[in-house]
């Protein structure tokens, strides 16, 4: 009898997990992309059970929007290009020639892995006065507003989350990143790391009311927030329909990653990488790409909102894979361009920094509103 | 509605554990108070081999309290059980940049002693050799102070044509500095025209570079606005506080000891004393600026008028002629316009034995130490790095 009712009791386990995996399978298989170029290889291991759901998975258009492409993975090899690219470019600048010794034949390409492994196994040292909890979370906890705003990032019909409110949504989660940095200035417990803390609250202020502005403004133009009615509206880049914003959105991306000529916050010369000085071992390594995965964000809705998004080119064999193909390349070009600034300018003093914040640049950001109101009215 | 912070601010501990010069009770009166004190070095990507305590209050600097001596080497106690000749490398090592210089004053000094006359030939030479050693030194400045200000082009241009100054002295001493080759009663050995005529080349190559690095650094507009009316000493103020040099003249000070009391073959050339009224940073990297400039003159000059006459080459017999010099009795003091300001030798005889009684070295940097720290008064805690490298500070040179 006993036997009896275990066996039924796993019948009805093994029915729940089949049900389970076939519920899954079935969502997965509801929206799954379309890329013509590997489907014999999609369809052959469709045909092994298990195997078949990891596919349907990766293939699962929410998913590859996030994890793959314009997502982590996407993110990931940005990463290891921008930390060459612009090595090599403000060598070149410099009359020298830039990291060749780690992979001589490719002139030193893999540089940025190389100097990631070096930082996973080197020692993070956390300091006695520091924060411990804090210190060593909050780097970790910063990839929360880093991931979110990948979710409403659409490439095509490749999206996480599909609202017609992306455009805010993404602008409000970038907008949580300085939170993290000034945390982290504070649970380093250090001077140069409470100045840097300090001029990064400062330098918030500073950039982000005109970055919203510009962002509105071309929200006027669209008449909407959805991303998808934004590029559809793009037969003209929005670049040219509002170029005030687009000049202001530019400058918003150099001071919102601490670029030069407004790397205040991580001044190295003056108060020695300021919130992050603490920072060792791969919690650095965290840190510091913090900004570059910034500009990747900000980049993208860039893209989006000025650069005609995920239009482009269309190659028949790669499906829905050439969309989010499209808006990655464009957005690693205007960071690649954008890198150059590195090599050209100073750094300004604080005070200056937010004098032009306030200033000029809010000025501008208002100028590109108006503009955007009456280009919103002929668009 | 108020909420209670709990920031883990604790009593500084570092100034209970670390050596320094300030006395416990200040710090105290500073954290009673509103200001902060913040140690920039010596271990801080922008301060050098120095310590500087600053008092700060919000982002404004109340007072900075200099901590030199962390490359003190006792080169004047050292020079006290060293033969007259053993100390010319002595002498070059506090500022290697600017070897030739700190060369020049103190062989001029035993030359004043035993009343060397020195052939015209190597006078010019002479002159050539700390000219370019100026133009190196104001280079490698330049290169710091931009470094400071965050812009790395304008570190990496500097040191790219700093490369042809150094070929420049292998080519006629031998080494890349630091090359001792100005010794009492002249130089020691000819310079052939090959090499000259390579020098007069090079001259204008060092300034077809100069001006890729006046587009991309001098005219910046970032770096105007970083430079420009900070760190102002006035003219009264430059005086008060003794600075000198290139410094003293971005303060509006027409005063250089190569016109004052020329020595060598300063007398017998064409050329200006740059000089700035503003007083400010700017002003002193932009004298600086223009002092490359007309350093490139004279070693123009000094390679076209050189006279020809046949020098002594020491090669081989060096130690035999020069190892038994004994300055007569008495005290023998030169002034010498090395690159970052007036350089004061002084060898005090007792007119028996080959060792110097006493000899004093009174380098510019330790002259405008004071200077320095008055013009960051009032600045902002931002602006400590762009007045650093406006000064050119260099911890061995000043520290000795």
């Amino acid at each position: 009898m006993e036997a009896l009712v275990i066996s039924h009791q796993k019948q009805i386990g093994d029915k729940m997990l089949e049900g389970l995996i076939s519920g899954l399978f079935k969502i997965f298989t509801s929206n799954m992309m379309n890329i013509p170029l590997i489907e014999p290889l999609v369809d052959y291991l469709m045909q092994i059970p298990l195997v078949n759901l990891l596919v349907a998975l990766i293939l699962w258009r929410p998913f590859f929007a996030v994890i793959i492409l314009p997502g982590l993975v996407g993110l990931l090899i940005y990463l290891l290009w921008i930390v060459y690219w612009e090595r090599k470019l403000t060598a070149r600048v410099q009359w020298r020639v830039g990291p060749i010794e780690v992979a001589r034949p490719i002139r030193g390409a893999i540089q940025a892995l190389a100097d990631g492994i070096r930082y996973f196994f080197q020692e993070a040292i956390i300091h006695r006065e520091a924060h411990k909890i804090y210190y060593i979370q909050l780097p970790i906890l910063a990839f929360i507003p880093i991931l979110l705003p990948l979710l409403f990032i659409p490439a095509g019909n490749v999206v996480g989350i599909k609202t017609p409110y992306g455009i805010q949504l993404i602008v409000a989660f970038i907008a949580l990143i300085p939170l993290f940095i000034v945390a982290m200035g504070w649970a380093s417990h250090s001077r140069f790391a409470y100045i840097g803390s300090l001029r990064e609250a400062f330098m918030y202020f500073a950039y982000e009311i005109p970055f919203i502005i510009a962002v509105v403004a071309m929200i006027y133009v669209y008449g909407s927030g959805d991303p998808y009615v934004a590029v559809e509206k793009q037969n003209i880049p929005g670049a040219v329909l509002n170029p005030l914003a687009f000049i202001v959105y530019i400058i918003a991306m150099i001071m919102a990653t601490s670029r030069l000529p407004f790397e205040i916050p991580e001044a190295d010369q003056e108060i020695a990488f300021g919130p992050f000085v603490e920072y060792s071992g791969i919690l650095f390594g965290l840190v510091m790409t913090l900004l570059y995965e910034k500009l990747y964000l900000m980049a993208l809705l860039f893209v989006i909102l000025f650069l005609g998004g995920w239009e482009g080119f269309y190659v028949g064999i790669l499906g829905d894979f050439c969309a989010p193909l499209v808006l990655f390349i464009k957005t690693v070009v205007v960071i690649s361009v954008l890198v150059i600034v590195r090599s050209v300018y100073a750094r300004y003093r604080l005070d200056q920094a937010i004098r032009l914040g306030w200033t000029s640049y809010l000025t501008l950001s208002i100028a590109a509103l108006i503009l955007g109101m009456f280009v919103g009215v002929l668009v | 509605m108020e909420y209670e912070i709990k920031v883990p601010v604790q009593p500084p501990t570092e100034l209970q554990s670390l050596f320094i010069p300030i006395p416990p009770e200040y710090v105290e009166e500073v954290y009673r108070s509103e200001d902060f004190l913040v140690l920039v070095g010596p271990q801080h990507p922008g301060s050098g081999h120095m310590r500087l305590i600053v008092r700060v209050h919000g982002d404004i600097i109340r007072e900075v309290i200099p901590d030199p001596g962390y490359v003190h080497r006792c080169v004047e106690k050292i020079a006290e059980n060293r033969l007259y000749i053993q100390n010319i490398p002595l002498v070059e090592r506090p500022s290697i940049m600017d070897a030739l210089n700190f060369n020049l004053g103190y062989v001029r000094a035993i030359e004043d002693a035993l009343e060397v006359e020195v052939p015209k030939r190597a006078k010019y030479i002479r002159t050539m050799l700390a000219e370019i050693c100026r133009i190196g030194t104001h280079l490698y400045d330049a290169a710091i102070l931009a470094v400071f200000l965050g812009h790395t082009t304008g570190f990496m241009y500097p040191f790219g044509i700093r490369e042809l100054i150094c070929e420049v002295l292998v080519r006629i001493t031998g080494a890349r500095f630091t090359s001792s080759f100005i010794i009492p009663g002249g130089v020691r050995r000819d310079v052939d025209e090959q090499t000259l005529k390579f020098v007069y080349e090079t001259t204008f190559a060092i300034e077809k570079r100069l001006k890729s690095f006046e587009r991309i650094f001098i005219k910046n507009p970032t770096v105007i606005a970083r430079l420009k009316d900070v760190g102002v000493l006035t003219k009264e103020e430059a005086i008060k506080f003794g600075v000198v040099g290139p410094f003293l003249r971005a303060s509006g000070v027409e005063y250089d000891v190569r016109k004052v009391e020329p020595y060598e073959a300063y007398g017998e050339l064409d050329w200006d004393i740059p000089v700035a009224d503003a007083g400010d940073s700017y002003s002193r990297f932009l004298v600086r600026v223009n002092e490359i400039s007309q350093s490139l003159k004279i070693v123009r000059q000094c390679i076209k008028n050189m006279p020809e006459e046949k020098l002594k080459d020491f090669r081989g017999t060096f130690f035999d002629e020069f190892a038994d010099i004994v300055l007569p009795q008495g005290e023998f003091t030169t002034l010498t316009e090395a690159s970052r300001g007036t350089l004061i030798y002084s060898i005090v005889s007792d007119g028996e034995s080959n060792v110097p009684y006493r000899m004093r070295m009174i380098t510019p940097g330790w002259l405008y130490l004071r200077g320095f720290m008055e013009s960051l008064k009032g600045e902002r805690l931002a602006d400590l790095q762009a007045i650093y490298g406006s000064f050119g500070y260099f911890p061995p040179e000043a520290d000795r």
